[in-house]
């Protein structure tokens, strides 16, 4: 029996092993890539351990694309950007979940059908306006047109939903106003969907790529994936400047994922023993 | 309460802040044709934008009064903006535009009145400056300058100088795709190395550069399909025959075309000229190992073909047509501009003027010594026209899955080009 459960552990954790290399290797190799002249990383067979290029690496991507400038846009925008549609989606959430009002089933079946548009649908439109507005090449062209979320307001309304009527009324009997429950008492209880959401509208923003290449043009504004991006050439690609520019884009979105997965998982055992 | 209220008036204020970064574009005076100022924007790609921004500043000697801005973006970016732009009826574009030749007819026939006829700007005049393979594939179906020819990439064969004195093969015997076949099996056999990389499912370039030195894209010159001529046959045969005696290494994309240059487990590359650059760059190590020769004929074909190459155009949007034209006239005309390209970034100019500069004319020393470019400008002349339409594209992909097929799936030469055919006249009644 005892043989039969180490032999069937040992498995599971060959299997368990094996599924951390794969997942863990793409990211090693890219952060040793990173260290490494272009030459060297295809050499073969490769060499696995981190060289001494990181410093020129380094130098050179600064000297191609500015880092500093092109960091402070990207997080600058999925900052702002995760801020206020974070707060947005969680008050329509908050409206569509606690209110009622006068077609509020319409106005949300139409929130939840702009979700079907597949976004090359509207690209074009929406650059033609980007251009009336004289905003190309701006951080309001990237921030504001995703602002609303559909999918983030979906959420939040399915969270708040959750949230028995009787803690807003006690609320109001205290003379709490509308404004002041959202806010001290809503919102607090919310935290784990609020992070959930904030995470994903994170990395959404962090990694777009598209509507940012479009609407940007110079240099100075790139957001990172603009810039790496820009970074492949026709006929030469400098791979670890490439492999260092991709491995400092991952550490932002690593930061705001650790910072915020305490509310996320304190709000995951939090609910579990509610009931 | 007051707290929230500060936070949302912070990020507000930020907003705000951020909106002011842009500055005031001024599209005030764009003065007349003979001097023409005011400010225009140029789209380019890495290397190309570079030779841009250095030709800017003798492009303003001549031309003080325009300011010449150049945005750098990777290649099918620079597309995605640019069919956005054009979507939208002209928005966002720059004034001027690079493009690569082939993908021309593939706008022209999707945005007729996108780009400014240079016939009309005065361009006609330069028709002999340039080799009569690029003249044509710049101009419309009216033989009018659409674009502005800049560079070209005469095909070649790079070659492993050590690979073949080990096997002991003379590349000047190489005349015929037979004689390479054979060439490649005594390679195999006395270094291992493979002859050469073709990324079976997903690239067409080897068929290509083989219809081209035959007269031929996928099309005839009346553009006729000519996935069925004896051309396009013999053509694939060869590929078929290349893999049966395992001599195509199948590595992914560019990166394995480069990995399997630097690495050395191809003996030959068949590429355009500008590759001579990558070689370079990435495989510094391998100087004097590399050299060239022209590529292999088939009966009644040429040796030449061409790979790659871009032009300038002019958006109709453009607001300062006239600066426009003045930069694009000057930028593809002048000779030091063309010149600092190719130094510089091996960009091979099509004005034939500069080929008799000591750049071109010089032994290269990573190259064993030859003189390679000299060998590459030398035929530029004879690099036969083909006809390339808006369906190129889409007949590379469908060629790039025969291929597949026949090499992989072992499927007929014959019944495969048969039914790209077609797919590609089903394509063409859309």
């Amino acid at each position: 029996m005892a043989s039969k459960k180490i032999s069937s552990k040992i498995i599971i954790y060959i299997l368990l092993i094996a599924g951390v290399v794969l997942s863990i290797a793409p990211f090693y190799w890219m952060i040793v890539g990173s260290t490494l002249p272009s030459g060297e990383i295809f050499r073969v067979p490769p060499r696995l351990l981190p060289g001494d290029y990181l410093a020129k690496n380094f130098q050179t991507l600064n000297e191609s694309l500015g880092i500093a400038k092109i960091f402070w846009n990207s997080l600058f925008i999925a900052l702002v950007y995760t801020l206020i549609s974070t707060l947005i989606s969680a008050m329509a959430g908050y409206a569509f979940a606690k209110f009622k009002f006068k077609g509020k089933n319409f106005f949300f079946f139409i929130i939840l059908c702009t979700l079907m548009i597949p976004s090359q649908v509207t690209l074009i439109p929406l650059f033609e306006m980007m251009v009336t507005f004289n905003w190309l090449n701006t951080y309001q062209a990237i921030i504001l047109p995703t602002l609303a979320s559909p999918f983030a307001i979906y959420l939040m309304r399915q969270n708040m939903k959750a949230i028995p009527d009787s803690i807003m009324e006690a609320s109001r009997i205290d003379g709490a106003g509308e404004l002041k429950i959202f806010f001290t008492v809503i919102l607090p209880v919310t935290r784990p969907a609020m992070a959930a959401v904030a995470i994903f509208l994170f990395m959404s923003q962090w990694n777009s790529l598209l509507w940012p290449l479009i609407t940007l043009n110079s240099k100075e504004m790139f957001t990172l994936p603009v810039a790496l991006s820009s970074l492949i050439g026709m006929a030469r690609i400098d791979y670890g400047q490439l492999m260092l520019g991709t491995t400092l884009s991952t550490i932002p979105i690593m930061i705001f994922f650790l910072l915020l997965q305490k509310h996320f998982i304190s709000g995951i055992l939090g609910g579990s023993v509610k009931e | 309460m007051k707290k929230y209220m500060s936070v949302m008036l912070v990020m507000l204020l930020l907003l705000l802040s951020a909106c002011s970064n842009k500055t005031a574009e001024d599209e005030g005076q764009t003065g007349n044709s003979k001097n023409p100022s005011g400010s225009i924007t140029v789209w380019g790609w890495d290397v190309a934008a570079a030779t841009m921004k250095a030709a800017v500043e003798k492009f303003q000697k001549q031309y003080p009064d325009v300011d010449v801005k150049v945005e750098d973006f990777n290649s099918a970016d620079l597309y995605d903006k640019l069919t956005v732009g054009l979507a939208a009826r002209g928005s966002g574009l720059p004034d001027v535009v690079l493009m690569e030749d082939e993908r021309i007819p593939g706008y022209l026939h999707q945005f007729p009145q996108g780009f400014l006829n240079l016939n009309k700007l005065g361009y006609e005049k330069y028709k002999d400056s340039f080799n009569l393979a690029k003249v044509a594939a710049v101009q419309n179906e009216d033989g009018d300058f659409i674009a502005a020819p800049w560079d070209i990439g005469p095909a070649g064969v790079f070659y492993r100088v050590d690979y073949f004195e080990k096997a002991n093969v003379d590349p000047n015997s190489i005349q015929t795709w037979d004689d390479y076949i054979e060439a490649g099996k005594k390679i195999k056999e006395a270094t291992g190395a493979q002859l050469l990389p073709i990324d079976i499912p997903n690239y067409d370039g080897v068929f290509q550069m083989m219809m081209q030195s035959q007269g031929l894209s996928y099309f005839d010159k009346d553009d006729k399909i000519a996935l069925e001529s004896k051309e396009a046959i013999r053509a694939m045969e060869v590929i078929k025959k290349l893999h049966d005696e395992d001599l195509i290494l199948n590595n992914k994309g560019w990166d394995g075309i480069v990995t399997a240059t630097v690495n050395g487990s191809v003996a030959t590359v068949p590429y355009g000229v500008w590759y001579a650059g990558t070689i370079m760059d990435q495989a510094p190590d391998l100087k004097g190992k590399w050299d060239i020769f022209y590529l292999p004929s088939f009966d009644g074909g040429t040796r030449y073909a061409n790979v790659g190459g871009s032009s300038v155009l002019i958006p109709s949007s453009s607001k300062n047509q006239s600066a426009a034209y003045a930069f694009v006239e000057f930028f593809t005309t002048d000779t030091e501009s063309q010149l600092l390209g190719f130094e510089k970034y091996g960009l091979f100019p099509s004005l034939k003027e500069t080929y008799t500069a000591p750049q071109f004319t010089e032994n290269n020393e990573y190259f064993n010594n030859s003189p390679i470019f000299k060998n590459f400008a030398d035929i530029v002349d004879q690099v036969p026209q083909i006809n390339v339409n808006e369906n190129f594209a889409k007949a590379s992909s469908l060629i790039s899955n025969a291929q597949a097929a026949i090499l992989l799936e072992n499927q007929s030469v014959d019944t495969r080009l048969n039914e790209a055919k077609k797919q590609l006249e089903n394509e063409r009644k859309k």
